[in-house]
């Protein structure tokens, strides 16, 4: 996890602990952040972390998330991965 | 040692060996990608690989070469072309094993660096081959998406039943024979990952046997964050089309820890629907072949095969080695007893004979038992000179001679680390730094490396040759003065000013530009060189190139030696270091005060060394002239040592001298004759540490 700036960049293979504590970490800082970046190479572990940021999203929509925005993912463990969220 | 850490030790050697075969291998690959000959004996080693480190609990190691084998045995059952950049990967993938090998045998937390990169490369790759969709986000972040993605995401309309049905339709059309449809729909209580179940385990074991797996999950009921709790799961549906060789049952096996109200799973049948452009289809992968049936090339069959080789402890083929040597002094010390000698009877000469034969040919084969081919060593070498190549960015060809030469197995392994250091400063020094540099002075572009292994005198030499600009003779004897090396009066040979880059401190930051370098670590390889009792010699012409030489032993067990005799005592000279042996004209022996004794010959000063004064040995002093000279080559240049008489030439097995003869640094160690006495073996660069011949005049 890295935070520059406005930008926040985290890794995609979190584990469950590391996502309550990334959690933790945006619940009282969401307001200042413009973005979050996801880092090159990694590997959705936990459908919580696309929860969290959905989550994210819905509490500040102008919250830039190119990842989520993307709405699915691949991988050569899961294949494709789609995500839908009726907003 | 327990039998497990004895079984573990095994392993560990085996690994070693597997990956080092598999580092020389997969650069022959590079060289040659249709030889899928070749590639399987790649995919039976990361099999082996795999069951071993996953046997004894090396988990990150299994887990990265069991993807790796995926992609392996793709190509090795499809004959399919391997792509350059593919190529590349495979080359990563070794270094990467190398380096987790590493960390597990150390117990390091952490995982080298790439490792998840390179895993994912690899993951990427087979599931491209699998025919699942890729997307590398690296490369199309922040860009919309031509396809089903961009109808899900946010603000997107449709519901999601729609766009499940259109990737059932989707993998309708993909699905062939021995191939199952599944639509999976996981609707997780909420206490799931409490309980320690993630959507994202499941698809992950789905994923393992697929051919294709789409999943979609409905986030519709995640609340924002003052309502958000993280360790509950609010993902109230998943559905994944799964497209995938197994049964139900065994699809159903990856959810029997679920509660049946947590998963259900459909059977799909096949439906003739005309290929569209919704299809999502791997942009890089390639038109399937016809499946390989498994053949005898299965890593089971290889398995199974009788094996033709016993691995035997090098401690145990040393204590034989040195049995036979005590056999072939006994042999020696009854073919050559007085007693025995004029007992005249054929049938004991006869029978002595046989013995001195038989004992000849088990010591030769025991010998072999220790001789490896240098060839496995110059593998290793490829890879040097192409990543040195590309990390310099010379372009170059490398040319190995002599592969087949046979050395001991011993000096094998401490001979890696000087041949990988020379190699790399005859690239990165040797040869000319840009391809117009080269050009210009009429050479071919490309720089030429030359490794070879052969037999001289006795002796094996391997040298590494280039054809870049060559030392500057007049440069380094200047910068050895400067350096306070030599003094500048010395009376040296092309081959003693180019043996000065070696001398610790000649090479430092601020060395000449077209020397820089030249002696960075060549000390370090001298020294190793001379552990192995050999030598390093230089030969070069300036602006045609350079040789650097390693002259060293057939074995270290065995001593090819003269025989000399002084003062009643037999010494050994190692042969190596001969260069001639005469009984000097009185007329080319001088004296100075001072200085010593010394012969004069085709215009060299040589000191003489007279061997019973450094063995303070009491003997009638002669004249040099009325003994014998054995000149020899040391690492401070040539000298003379003065002997009584020549005794011969003989192999003798090397014995270590006790602590107290230890100190003697003058004596490498000792022999027992054929006689039963014992000589000693001279270490001759110690008999005259420093240059001291007069520059000139008598």
């Amino acid at each position: 996890m890295q935070f520059d700036g406005d930008v926040l960049t985290i890794g995609l293979d979190m584990s469950m602990e590391e996502i309550r504590e990334f959690e933790q970490f945006i619940r009282p800082r969401l307001e200042y952040l413009d973005t979050i970046e996801i880092e090159e190479g990694g590997t959705l572990r936990s459908s919580s972390l696309l929860s969290l940021l959905v989550s994210l999203k819905r509490t500040r929509p102008e919250l830039k998330i190119p990842f989520l925005e993307r709405g699915m993912t691949t991988s050569g463990v899961y294949g494709t991965l789609h995500w839908m969220c009726h907003d | 040692m327990t039998k497990q850490e004895q079984v573990k030790a095994i392993f560990i050697e085996e690994a070693g060996e597997i990956i080092e075969k598999l580092d020389i291998d997969i650069l022959r690959f590079e060289e040659n990608s249709s030889d899928f000959d070749l590639l399987n004996e790649i995919f039976r080693g990361v099999h082996t690989l795999k069951g071993n480190a996953n046997a004894f609990g090396f988990t990150r190691l299994g887990e990265f070469v069991h993807h790796f084998e995926d992609v392996l045995d793709h190509y090795r059952s499809t004959k399919e072309d391997v792509e350059e950049h593919h190529l590349e990967l495979f080359v990563g993938s070794v270094d990467i094993i190398k380096e987790v090998m590493t960390c597990e045998l150390d117990v390091l937390p952490d995982l080298p660096d790439g490792y998840a990169e390179c895993l994912e490369k690899i993951k990427v790759l087979i599931a491209s081959k699998k025919n699942i969709p890729i997307l590398v986000v690296v490369e199309t972040a922040g860009e919309p998406l031509p396809d089903l993605a961009s109808e899900f995401g946010f603000g997107c309309p449709e519901q999601m039943e729609d766009v499940v049905e259109k990737s059932i339709h989707s993998h309708q059309a993909m699905k062939e024979e021995g191939l199952n449809l599944y639509r999976i729909d996981l609707t997780l209580d909420s206490d799931s990952y409490k309980r320690g179940f993630d959507h994202l385990v499941f698809l992950n074991l789905l994923g393992e046997k697929a051919k294709s797996l789409e999943s979609f999950f409905d986030m519709e009921n995640v609340k924002m964050l003052d309502q958000f709790a993280g360790d509950e799961n609010a993902i109230t549906r998943v559905s994944a089309i799964l497209l995938t060789p197994q049964t139900k049952d065994e699809v159903a096996e990856n959810f029997e820890f679920l509660f049946d109200h947590e998963y259900a799973i459909t059977p799909i049948e096949a439906e003739e629907i005309p290929q569209t452009d919704e299809i999502i289809v791997a942009a890089t992968a390639k038109p399937k072949k016809e499946a390989v049936k498994p053949s005898s090339d299965t890593p089971t069959a290889s398995l199974n095969a009788p094996k033709s080789t016993i691995r035997i402890d090098t401690f145990k083929l040393d204590e034989l080695f040195d049995s036979v040597g005590e056999l072939v002094i006994a042999q020696n010390f009854i073919a050559q007893n007085e007693e025995i000698r004029s007992i005249e009877d054929e049938s004991i000469r006869r029978s002595i004979e046989t013995l001195s034969k038989i004992t000849k040919k088990i010591q030769d084969r025991v010998m072999s038992l220790r001789m490896v081919a240098i060839r496995d060593t110059f593998d290793k070498m490829k890879r040097v000179v192409r990543d040195t190549s590309k990390k310099t960015g010379k372009e170059l060809h490398l040319v190995v001679n002599g592969e087949e030469t046979e050395i001991d197995k011993t000096m094998i392994d401490s001979l890696s680390d000087p041949l990988i250091h020379i190699i790399r400063n005859a690239i990165d020094h040797g040869l000319e730094s840009d391809n117009a540099e080269r050009v210009k002075v009429g050479k071919r572009a490309e720089g030429t490396i030359t490794l070879r292994a052969f037999h001289k005198s006795g002796s094996i030499v391997i040298s590494v040759s280039d054809d870049g600009r060559g030392i500057n003779k007049e440069k380094v004897f200047n910068k050895a003065i400067e350096r306070g090396i030599i003094t500048g009066d010395e009376n040296l040979t092309d081959s003693q000013i180019f043996g000065l880059i070696m001398q610790p401190g000649f090479s430092t930051a601020d060395t000449i530009s077209d020397l820089s370098g030249r002696g960075v670590g060549l000390d370090v390889v001298k020294t190793s060189i001379e552990k192995l009792r050999g030598k390093i010699e230089i030969e070069s012409k300036e602006g045609q190139g350079t040789t650097f030489s390693m002259v060293l032993p057939l074995t270290l067990a065995i001593i090819d030696g003269m025989l000399v005799q002084t003062a009643g005592e037999i010494y050994i000279i190692p042969t190596l270091s001969v260069v001639e042996s005469f009984r000097p004209e009185r007329e080319i022996v001088h004296a100075l005060k001072g200085q010593g004794e010394f012969i004069s010959m085709r215009g060299q000063h040589i000191p003489v060394v007279r061997l019973s004064d450094v063995f303070e040995l009491s003997t009638q002093r002669i004249e040099p002239w009325e003994g014998i000279l054995v000149c020899v080559e040391t690492e401070a240049g040539r000298i003379a040592i003065m002997v009584d008489e020549l005794v011969g030439r003989q192999q003798v097995v090397i014995k270590p001298l006790g602590k107290s003869l230890a100190k003697l640094k003058e004596i490498t160690g000792g022999a027992i004759l054929g006689s039963g006495d014992i000589a000693l073996i001279l270490n001759v660069d110690e008999l005259r540490p420093l240059i001291e011949a007069p520059s000139s005049g008598n």
